[in-house]
């Protein structure tokens, strides 16, 4: 608890200095916000579209889809915001910088990540908030205490599952010399998690259900809420797939920093 | 208890025999023909509390290898090492706090940061005290005007600014051993012997362990008691840097170049040598590149300044340069038994 506490206070201290100097570019935040803004929007626009020419999506209405959409955008959000730095993993594992996070007496990936902190990825969490009360209200959800409760530990996990992704992509570098087709790989996959499982076709539904599970960042936990009558037992796995597949980037993770040599000085 | 002992230390890496061409790179994928690089072969030395070494060797030695065993980066591939009592592999968090790191130039600071805020946050990171973290603060101000710094961020220092924080970082939790990797390299000498300086008294004051990995003979010769000569992995020297400065220390060659040069000049100088500083002094003179005179001295017998002032004064010098020797042939001159 006490090393919990310790690593919070670090954490919040560093990222309030990063934020302050990164304010001192306020047009880049401005500019990158309002850009990270739009191209959340897109995928609604494309959505949008589509709905205009047909009422359902494998059996799920428009407004529907808004809300594994927003489910989504708050689920990437912790990977944008807090992992962000993972995505140059490989840049210093080819440059050797990677050396210096071993030196100080903190765990190494907290040590990792406290060195970025994406404050636009902020605009997309506030973005998605807004558009998950919109669309709950539009579906006429019923909130509980518990049910909020519910879905807060499915973000959790979701978020889990989508560090876990981008982890154990960007750990590839650690073994392999151009590691950019892993890395891009996990970033396109992304792009997949807001749709209903059930529109791949069977391989692809197993891939993203059992091997990449991207289908735990939105749609299987978003169906507790959406459909609690008719969800399927996949829904409720949700929170141990999240843990699980974080304790095994963690692992990956692991192994690479051991493994790792570093370059010639 | 010797604060680092080395027994038998290895580190063997298996590297693949590549082949040449993309139908090489092809078969390499399905090639198990492996060849074991040993980085560090057999090494073993004990290091005591509060010395300073210079742990030197030429390029692909081993140096790096043998500093990331001990400072926890790599594992052994078999031997002992411990630091302070503990293998540093298995105790990468409790050693980090006993130990500072100065990586060549890497900075270990923020980047976007202001220098200050970076040793803010250093200070909660090795829960170093107020108090120390004054004192610490203080010295570095007043050994090198560091408060001038404070507010500018990283990014906008230069190298030698630079390397001075990093080592004022590198001392901010009183550590037990500091490893030092080129320190000086790429400064200029008034930062340079600055940093010296500064090593010097921090290791007399505070009895701080220091391991100096450098290519600068200088350094070693400005700091260290003892050194280390590492080559293909395994040690050719250990002992008393006065021994080894017989080979590098004494020696500088003073480059020369005069107006009107031609073969009297030579000559003219020569004799004017031995007339000044007499016979056995220690002095060669040629030319080996085209109008500079290269005057060779051995400092034990000639101080460096005094052929340098008589030069200046008796002939019309355009230009002057200094040299040292180099790493590569004092370990020549280590393999052709200069030290045995």
């Amino acid at each position: 608890m006490h090393r919990i506490t310790r690593y919070l206070r670090l954490y919040f201290l560093i990222e309030a200095q990063y934020i302050k100097a990164r304010m001192q570019y306020r047009a880049d935040f401005i500019i990158s916000s309002i850009g990270m803004f739009f191209s959340s929007l897109a995928t609604l626009g494309i959505f949008w579209i589509l709905f205009g020419s047909i009422t359902e999506l494998a059996g799920w209405n428009f407004m529907e889809m808004v809300f594994i959409y927003a489910f989504y955008m708050i689920a990437i959000s912790p990977m944008q915001i807090i992992f962000d730095h993972f995505w140059q993993l490989r840049y210093h594992v080819t440059e050797g910088t990677f050396l210096k996070y071993y030196f100080r007496p903190l765990n190494m990936m907290f040590y990792y990540i406290s060195e970025m902190f994406d404050l636009k990825g902020l605009t997309q969490l506030a973005a998605g908030i807004v558009l998950l009360v919109y669309a709950s209200i539009q579906l006429n959800i019923q909130w509980t205490i518990a049910r909020v409760m519910l879905l807060l530990a499915s973000l959790f996990s979701a978020s889990l599952v989508q560090i876990a992704v981008v982890v154990s992509a960007s750990c590839a570098a650690f073994w392999v010399m151009n590691s950019w087709p892993v890395l891009s790989l996990a970033w396109k996959l992304r792009e997949f998690s807001p749709y209903p499982m059930s529109i791949f076709d069977g391989a692809f539904r197993v891939l993203f259900t059992y091997v990449i599970p991207i289908g735990f960042v939105a749609f299987y936990p978003s169906q507790i809420f959406l459909r609690p009558e008719q969800v399927s037992p996949l829904a409720y796995a949700s929170p141990l797939v999240g843990i699980g597949l974080f304790a095994l980037a963690y692992r990956i993770w692991t192994l690479g920093v051991n493994s790792y040599t570093g370059t010639g000085s | 208890m010797s604060l680092i002992q080395i027994k038998d230390l290895n580190k063997h890496f298996n590297v693949l025999n590549r082949r040449e061409g993309l139908g090489g790179a092809f078969l390499d994928l399905f090639s198990g023909d492996y060849n074991i690089v040993r980085a560090v072969d057999g090494v073993s030395f004990d290091i005591e509390a509060g010395e300073m070494i210079g742990y030197i060797g030429p390029n692909g030695a081993g140096k790096s290898t043998t500093i990331k065993m001990m400072t926890g980066i790599l594992k052994p591939s078999s031997g002992a090492i411990l630091v302070n009592g503990f293998p540093p592999h298995a105790n990468r968090i409790r050693q980090a706090q006993i130990m500072g790191v100065v990586f060549g130039q890497r900075t270990q600071l923020w980047w976007d940061l202001p220098v200050i805020e970076s040793f803010k946050i250093l200070k909660d990171i090795y829960r170093v005290d107020q108090k120390t973290f004054d004192d610490h603060m203080g010295l570095f101000n007043e050994l090198v005007g560091l408060k001038q710094l404070y507010k500018q961020q990283v990014r906008t220092l230069s190298l030698g600014q630079r390397m001075l924080c990093d080592i004022t970082a590198s001392f901010l939790h009183n550590p037990q051993v500091v490893f030092l990797d080129e320190p000086t390299i790429g400064l200029d000498i008034s930062v340079k012997a600055k940093m010296r300086t500064v090593i010097k008294e921090l290791n007399q004051t505070r009895n701080t362990t220091i391991i100096l990995t450098t290519h600068d003979l200088g350094d070693v010769e400005a700091l260290c008691r003892r050194i280390i000569i590492i080559d293909k992995g395994k040690v050719l020297f250990d002992g008393d840097v006065k021994k080894v400065n017989a080979l590098f220390g004494a020696y500088r060659t003073l480059k020369v170049q005069v107006n009107d040069f031609d073969e009297s000049t030579l000559k003219a100088l020569a004799g004017q040598m031995i007339q000044h500083f007499g016979t056995n002094n220690g002095i060669s003179i040629s030319e080996v590149e085209k109008h500079w005179t290269d005057i060779t001295i051995d400092q034990a017998r000639t101080p460096l300044a005094d052929v340098l002032s008589f030069v200046m004064t008796n002939f019309p010098v355009h230009d002057v340069r200094i040299v040292e020797i180099s790493m590569e042939n004092v370990v020549q001159k280590v393999y052709d038994g200069a030290l045995s």
